[in-house]
């Protein structure tokens, strides 16, 4: 039993391993900036693929604004900060303090954001989140140089930067542990049942609409708390940053990494985020347009070799899970994982509008619905 | 048991991993450098890539210049470029990877977002740069900051005094872009410093609708003067819609932006009926002198595609750099960037001139104690009115 | 008189705005997916024309060369990319478009570098009516548009593609059983989006004769939004949301208070629209069964 929930937290320890390393290693010889800037950014990154599978992962539901939390986040913690400054310094009481009244913002957009959103059923969270995000960053793009720096962008205190990936770091390992105890507990596998089959999930008496949105108001807390980081770790934000090619940039890690699944998207987050830096360091000059050629190449590449049902009995014969179980000397078949296969998880983004020529709304009129009228 | 064992060969694989990700910090990285590094972060993809080219291509022409002509008492410059694609984010990385590459100095960043960002790293390690383009207010807030453009503020005031000057009394309209800081840093002290009796028609674009001005040509259709603080391309495509709608007797005056609008492939100024004419540094039809050489150079070796102010001005940052480092007496290729730096600072604080520039019509160059360059400015008629 | 341009205005911005919209509304209804690339084609579909302008000088060429090189990208990348993600997670086709998307951008920047070129079409100049001044691309764009619509409108309504096409947006499995082939119905369905985009492409370039290798992702979106308001998968409701969406955005750029927020206005509506009518105005969907 034991043993069993320290498999939950295996990633945790695994991160804290990492942190400790990273913070002796900065006490005593000292690190490189540029591992430090790649550290806060894999940092920010993991924290805003592992909420955003929150949502997409265990509740189901697509949002493509998660980019729109963090700006909310990144906007609100950073002018805090930058308000609190001849209070209190640029200390870690700062830090902490920006950390929760921008991660709580965002929580409360989150809950404005879902509490209409989430009642509907099938993907309008998806398009609502989606004109959130461009909201969020058209308004701040527009606001006055003195509130929140309109077009040249909120200027923030940055953090000391020998330092800021340690609370980084805290702040990742709070959200692993968050994430993956409401995973494991009575209201996780209430969310994941609402995931799994919506109607069945009301009929045993799980308010729906509360645990949607107390999973997506999670969700885009941590949003927020990335934000923050994010506001820190820089000296200045453009929220021109946080439109929607971001949001789908988070989603991708999420993806790729597998949809329900904490540890690949921490392992997808980390992966994407390094490569993307080692290309702007390798691809200078008139190499730079290669950039996004190869990004995309890989992108489509994996995306089709991980999930073509065409390819399913050659990835079967090459999955990684089974090859370490053949070097444990295990029968593959008694691996039973925590997290489905992710093109298993039967998501909510179900595309079910219909091709239609009519110009009257005949929701009446169509045979299946007649009939489902009738039914009840 | 068992499993703690292998938790532990985890841990030691992880720490054993993350050693090498963790170098020594603070190591001289210019110890082993053989040529001059000049860094520079600027958008080489995406939407803005036209004007980060623009400066790669000139700093890469002027380098190759000092080069055949023996460099810096024998010792070459080499440029290193980075991508940021106009993003704020990007520059932290850039700029360290830029320092393990060895750079000495730098061009800063292109655009003004990303450079307020590098203003601040630079100053931690006190970096000499001298940004071709960024022009806004505050990248040279810190000593070790410089532009060759002309700073956004100072454009706003320059079209300001000029518009009351002329136009007291009557309605001119001004077309700015309202998420774009170039735009919105020249339109804010143009409306400061403009005189109370010309009345503003303000209409604004925004990144997303930068491609139908039908409504705001509508309501400028009866301004004789419009005052476009943009960049050249939507500006053409605003003159291009607005050929038939707005009277051809007015005149459109733009700010640095506009430079290169009469060298679009497929725009023919000649069919816009109105005056354009803009204030700027760089005339890019100049011929004669080292301007007319450069434009020459230029589009022999890159044609003309990127050939604007970006260009010119990235050119004229690397023969600053250059002629200040001469002047300095630097002689040592692995001089660190800061001792370079305060050398350099020197220089450019006690009244160096930088001598046949590309831009500013020719003359000297000089900056003020707040980085802020002086240099001439040049009204520009591009085409006159039908 | 000012709001009748204004109205002119965004009736023909919209009309583009309906037209991209289109590709994405048939996409979503019958191949269950969001096609975001779709924006990229309106930009291959620019430099087809800006490429055959350069070489021909005949506005009408390069049309027909343009759309019928958009006709083969089009298909060309559904059968690469998408076809053999056909019945994985909707999630992973999204994501194969997203990369497509970049990859159709950077190859356009490494072919036709990063400044915008300049293409003109045709010089067509503008018409007096009364005190009213249009310019006349404006109407063309929107007679155009129409004219378009009507065609496809009567395509899915007359001919037997179209209704295999309705049926294979309403049930698979038994569309197949009825002897259509649904491969065949998917590769015509990318083929007409991309003509389309290709035509969109053309009076965008007819509005703003400038383009850049991110000429199609803005278009893109604001279509997108369009066609969510009309009710994706609608063909009237996309042709409403766009004429919707570019009447909006013309009247928010007349007000000078609330000019910069165009944008975010859009969306709003957008927000406001899902949440009194969550299929959008005109769409139709399935009802969930146990």
């Amino acid at each position: 039993m034991k043993l069993k929930k320290f498999k939950h937290y295996y990633s945790t320890f695994i991160i804290t391993a990492i942190a400790v390393i990273f913070t002796v290693f900065s006490a005593g010889i000292g690190l490189e900036k540029s591992t430090i800037y790649l550290l806060e950014k894999i940092i920010i990154a993991v924290i805003l693929a592992v909420s955003l599978n929150l949502v997409v992962g265990f509740l189901g539901e697509l949002s493509l604004g998660h980019a729109g939390f963090m700006c909310v986040g990144a906007y609100l913690g950073g002018k805090f900060s930058a308000i609190m400054l001849p209070n209190l310094g640029n200390s870690a009481l700062n830090l902490i303090a920006s950390i929760i009244v921008g991660g709580l913002v965002a929580a409360l957009c989150g809950a404005i954001i879902g509490l209409p959103a989430l009642r509907l059923k099938g993907d309008y969270l998806a398009i609502v989140t989606l004109g959130f995000g461009e909201i969020v960053k058209s308004i701040f793009q527009n606001t006055s140089r003195e509130s929140f720096g309109g077009a040249l962008g909120l200027e923030t205190p940055r953090f000391d930067k020998e330092q800021l990936f340690i609370y980084a770091f805290i702040a990742l390992i709070i959200t692993l542990l968050v994430v993956t105890n409401l995973m494991n507990s009575k209201h996780g596998r209430a969310i994941t049942s609402i995931r799994d089959n919506e109607i069945a999930a009301r009929a045993t008496g799980i308010n729906v609409t509360k645990y949607k949105l107390y999973a997506f108001i999670i969700s885009s807390f941590f949003a927020g708390v990335a934000g923050v980081l994010y506001s820190f770790s820089n000296y200045n934000i453009q929220s021109s940053k946080f439109g929607y090619n971001y949001s789908i940039e988070i989603l991708v890690m999420v993806v790729l990494g597998g949809i329900g699944s904490i540890n690949g998207s921490i392992i997808a987050a980390t992966l994407i985020t390094f490569i993307n830096t080692e290309f702007a360091t390798i691809l200078t000059g008139n190499l730079a347009v290669l950039q996004n050629l190869l990004y995309a190449i890989i992108l489509i590449l994996i995306v089709i070799f991980g999930n073509s049902p065409a390819l399913e009995s050659f990835r079967e014969k090459y999955d990684v899970k089974k090859l370490f179980a053949k070097i444990r000397k295990n029968d593959p078949s008694t691996i039973n994982s925590d997290e489905a296969h992710w093109d298993k998880i039967p998501t909510k983004i179900s595309m079910d509008e219909l091709f239609s020529l009519d110009v009257t709304n005949n929701d009446q009129n169509s045979v299946l619905n007649i009939q489902d009228k009738e039914g009840k | 048991m068992k499993k703690l064992v292998k938790v532990l060969c985890l841990i030691m694989a992880i720490a054993m991993i993350c050693s090498c990700f963790a170098g020594c910090g603070k190591k001289g990285y210019t110890a082993n450098n053989t040529k001059y590094v000049i860094g520079m972060s600027g958008p080489l993809t995406g939407p803005a890539a036209i004007y980060g080219l623009g400066v790669q291509n000139g700093a890469t022409l002027a380098i190759e210049e000092i080069n055949a002509n023996g460099g810096l008492n024998g010792v070459e410059f080499k440029l290193e470029a980075t991508d940021d694609m106009h993003d704020a984010t990007k520059v932290a990385t850039n700029y360290s990877s830029l320092l393990e590459k060895g750079m000495q100095v730098s061009l800063g960043c292109v655009t003004s977002a990303p450079c307020a960002e590098w203003t601040n790293l630079s100053n931690e390690d006190n970096v000499f740069f001298i940004t071709p383009s960024a022009s806004n207010d505050d990248v040279p807030k810190y000593d070790n900051g410089y532009q060759m453009c002309f700073a956004d503020g100072n454009q706003g005031k320059a079209a300001a005094e000029y518009v009351s000057e002329n136009y007291a009394g009557q309605t001119i309209g001004v077309f700015y872009k309202s998420d774009d800081n170039y735009s919105n840093g020249i339109f804010e002290q143009f409306k400061e410093n403009v005189s109370k009796d010309v009345k503003i028609i303000e209409t604004v674009f925004t990144d997303a609708g930068a491609t139908s001005f039908d409504s705001q040509i509508n309501a400028l259709k009866d301004c004789k003067f419009i005052f476009m603080p943009i960049y050249y391309t939507p500006a053409s495509i605003f003159m291009t819609q607005a050929k038939d709608v707005i009277a051809s007797d007015a005149v459109y005056y733009g700010c640095d932006g506009f430079d290169g609008i009469d060298a679009i492939e497929g725009f023919d100024i000649k069919k816009i009926p109105q005056q354009v004419s803009m204030l700027s540094h760089f005339n890019s039809k100049a011929t004669d002198g080292k301007t007319a050489k450069f434009i020459k150079d230029y589009t022999n070796k890159y044609g003309t595609d990127t050939l604007n102010q970006f260009a010119a001005s990235g050119y004229d940052s690397v023969y600053a750099i250059y002629q200040a480092m001469s002047a300095a007496k630097v002689d040592d290729v692995t001089i660190s960037a800061s001792d370079l730096s305060d050398k350099l600072k020197e220089q450019f604080q006690g009244g160096f001139k930088f001598k046949d520039a590309v831009t500013g019509g020719g003359n000297d160059v000089s900056w003020d104690a707040n980085g802020y360059v002086n240099k001439t400015a040049i009204k520009f008629i591009i085409k006159e009115a039908d | 008189m000012e709001i009748i341009t204004t109205i002119i205005n965004g009736l023909s911005i919209g009309g583009i705005y309906a037209m991209i919209a289109l590709g994405y509304t048939m996409v979503y209804g019958i191949a269950k997916m969001l096609n975001f690339a779709h924006g990229d084609i309106i930009m291959v579909g620019g430099y087809t024309i800006y490429v055959t302008m350069n070489l021909t000088g005949h506005p009408l060429i390069a049309i027909a060369v343009a759309v019928v090189f958009c006709v083969i990208l089009g298909v060309t990348i559904e059968k690469v990319a998408y076809k053999p993600l056909r019945g994985a997670s909707p999630l992973a086709v999204l994501i194969t478009a997203i990369g497509v998307s970049y990859l159709l951008q950077s190859l356009a920047q490494i072919v036709f570098g990063s400044a915008p070129k300049m293409v003109r079409i045709a010089d067509m100049g503008s018409l007096k009516i009364g005190s009213l001044k249009i310019q006349v691309y404006t109407l063309v764009t929107l007679v155009c548009t129409i004219i378009v619509m009507i065609c496809l409108t009567l395509f899915v309504k007359l001919t037997k593609t179209g209704r295999a096409m309705l049926a294979t947006s309403e049930d698979k499995a038994a569309t197949q059983l009825m002897g259509i082939s649904v491969n065949r119905i998917i590769t015509i369905t990318f083929a007409i989006g991309s003509a389309l985009a290709a035509l969109a492409g053309l009076f965008y370039l007819l509005k703003a004769p400038s383009i850049s290798n991110t000429f199609g992702s803005m278009p893109g979106i604001k279509a997108f939004t369009a066609a969510v308001i009309g009710g994706i998968g609608s063909i009237p409701g996309a042709m409403l949301g766009g004429f919707l969406l570019g009447i909006v955005e013309c009247i928010s750029y007349k007000i000078p208070i609330i000019a910069p927020y165009t944008d975010a206005i859009e969306f709003l509506i957008l927000i406001v629209i899902l949440l009194v009518k969550p299929t959008g105005i005109l769409g139709k969907r399935r009802r969930e069964k146990v």
